[in-house]
């Protein structure tokens, strides 16, 4: 009897040891693969390529099309609204963003400085200088774009919020000039590599938990209003004149109501399922191609073209550099004469990938 | 999870950095997830009001209930007249020049939606006035230190609200006042204004042939003197809103 209990007890005993032994490895594991997850290599250098590129192009589109009205909607024309005396927003309060604001007065200074601007923006796109570029385009268009707050709209919050992100990460290390140049010296780093990495994944994991709540949140917003319900909603914006500009083109896809609803009730359950449609590849390419179609419908028929590109443009980093890397060979494969495919027999796409695979300094995975 | 996860020898100092980034964007996160939810006091609790918004604003400041929970369904417009060597002028419709800029435009300059955010703010100060505030703001008000004179009549009907209408009032005059100098030249003496809502036809009528739009909301007000602000450039304004205008007439 006295024996039973004593081994009772060494199998208890042994059963803990094991269970604490399989939790501790498990947190161990876990420890490590995350921190071998941070640390080791840059995540999706080349989706973040693609949102700094889309980012720059948004930059670059606003500035151009407001050009020709910058004085009459930010500048010495707009004095009537009071922004200049008294700024509604926060920003040109704040010296580091003022700078617009010190100009306003002078015309020529202000078309200096939006030019400057605008040069900024295209090395933004282009990729050149990347790291000095950006801090000093992050404060230029948030002293710019805040000059007028009355006609400013959610897509500048979302906007600024992605530039700083962008600071901590390494947007121009694939697709831009200062890959070319980086490349050749084995991509340096500023910070250690280590660090450096931990930065970037840091500022990727922020900004998907970023796009992932405001999806989320948008359509918890909507979820609430009787026109959402009633799959109706889109109808009404599209028959005003301000998010109508297409008059004919709103008719035309408000015209069939199982459409209008299935629009309507698309964008809630597109918005709130984001998160985690993202988990899995088959579900991720669904909820990409529709959030993409949605933003492409927003930045068309609702005339907010450069929101919804730099919304398109976030939503890029969700795309593996895996799929951005077969997509660039199978262009490039498109453009290869048939000779040289020839000479090169088996240059398939699996091939071109391993190749560019092994070009890849060390701490860079894709 | 890989089953051989490599567990190399880390720097301490690299550890120290990565945990104490990561807390820092755990925190990063869950402060975003708060603002940005739809609002709650209880969850909000966790961190308090007052931490959450001094982190988050304003640099993170950020609202997305756009379109929710109902949509927009009317139109704001802003039409002028002004009396021009003592002749009164037709009304023109500023929104509508500015309209001409982003409709059927893939770009759009936001100079489009000028006017009409002049309008919405405007009409939803006026809304917060009582009837009888209501009542002095379509009076005239247009000789010496008119503003002065409107706010202490307004006032005599309850402060409430007073002071930020006035301040859309000041706004809105401003915008008329160009906008009559624009189209009319420098004679302009006096400037009317009416901020107009008027909501899209029903969904449930759209295919109806017969179908008109919902009545149009008004917000009268009366004659009043011209205000031009410090800094303004006439020049500047004058230069694209005449442009549209004439493309508009002609």
């Amino acid at each position: 009897m006295a024996g039973l209990a004593k081994r009772a007890k060494r199998a208890i005993g042994s059963l803990i040891k094991l269970l604490l032994h399989t939790v501790g490895d498990l947190i161990a594991k876990t420890w490590f693969w995350t921190e071998s997850w941070l640390l080791d290599t840059k995540k999706s250098l080349y989706g973040l390529a693609v949102t700094r590129i889309l980012i720059g192009l948004t930059g670059v589109g606003l500035l151009l099309t407001n050009f020709s009205t910058r004085l009459y909607t930010f500048g010495s024309g707009s004095a009537w609204n009071g922004e200049l005396a008294e700024p509604v927003s926060d920003f040109p309060k704040i010296w580091l963003f003022s700078w617009f604001h010190m100009v306003a007065g002078n015309d020529a200074l202000f078309t200096v400085l939006y030019l400057v601007l605008l040069a900024l923006a295209i090395a933004i796109t282009v990729g050149w200088r990347f790291k000095i570029v950006l801090p000093f385009y992050f404060v230029l268009w948030i002293s710019f774009i805040e000059m007028n707050d009355a006609v400013g709209d959610q897509g500048d919050n979302m906007y600024r919020i992605v530039l700083l992100l962008m600071l901590f990460a390494d947007p121009a290390s694939r697709w831009s000039f200062d890959a070319a140049r980086r490349a050749k010296k084995n991509f340096p780093t500023i910070l250690p590599r280590e660090i450096s990495n931990l930065l970037h994944n840091l500022a990727l994991v922020a900004l998907t938990a970023q796009v992932i709540f405001v999806y989320a949140s948008g359509g918890l917003f909507k979820a609430g209003g009787e026109p959402w319900q009633n799959g109706s909603a889109v109808y009404t914006p599209l028959m005003t004149e301000r998010f109508g500009t297409w008059p004919i083109l709103s008719e035309f896809f408000t015209n069939w109501g199982p459409a209008v609803a299935a629009i309507s009730w698309g964008s809630i359950l597109l918005q709130v399922a984001f998160p985690l449609a993202l988990l899995t590849r088959p579900t991720r390419i669904i909820a990409l191609i529709g959030i993409m179609s949605f933003h492409i419908g927003i930045g068309v028929l609702m005339g907010l073209p450069w929101f919804s590109l730099a919304m398109i443009g976030i939503d890029f980093i969700f795309i593996r550099d895996r799929t951005w890397m077969k997509a660039t060979d199978i262009v490039l494969d498109a453009f290869r004469d048939d000779t040289e495919k020839s000479r090169a027999p088996g240059s398939g796409s699996t091939k071109s990938e391993k190749s560019e695979e092994a070009s890849l300094p060390a701490g860079y995975a894709k | 999870m890989a089953e051989t996860t490599p567990r190399p020898r880390r720097r301490p100092y690299v550890r120290v950095v990565m945990i104490a980034a990561a807390l820092f964007t755990a925190w990063h996160i869950l402060a975003s997830f708060l603002w940005i939810a739809p609002y709650s006091a209880s969850a909000r609790e966790i961190v308090g009001q007052e931490r959450l918004s001094s982190y988050m604003i304003p640099m993170l400041g950020q609202s997305w209930s756009v379109f929710a929970p109902e949509p927009i369904n009317g139109d704001y417009r802003f039409e002028v007249r002004a009396v021009v060597n003592g002749e009164e002028t037709e009304w023109v419709s500023a929104s509508d020049v500015e309209l001409s800029m982003i409709r059927y435009h893939l770009f759009t300059p936001r100079a489009g939606i000028v006017g009409m955010d002049v309008s919405s703010q405007y009409k939803g100060a006026w809304g917060k006035l009582t009837e009888d505030q209501q009542g002095v703001v379509g009076l005239n008000y247009f000789k010496e230190d008119w503003e002065e004179r409107m706010e202490t009549a307004l006032d005599a009907y309850g402060a409430d609200n007073v002071s930020a209408y006035m301040d859309q009032e000041r706004r809105a005059t401003a915008y008329a006042t160009q906008v009559a100098i624009a189209i009319w030249g420098d004679d302009v003496e006096r400037v009317q204004y009416q901020a107009i809502r008027q909501n899209v036809i029903p969904y449930n009528q759209r295919h109806d042939p017969d179908a008109e739009r919902p009545g149009i909301q008004y917000s009268p007000s009366g004659w009043r003197g011209l205000i031009e602000v410090d800094g303004q450039s006439q020049d500047a304004f004058t230069k694209v809103f005449r442009a549209q205008y004439e493309r508009m007439t002609n």
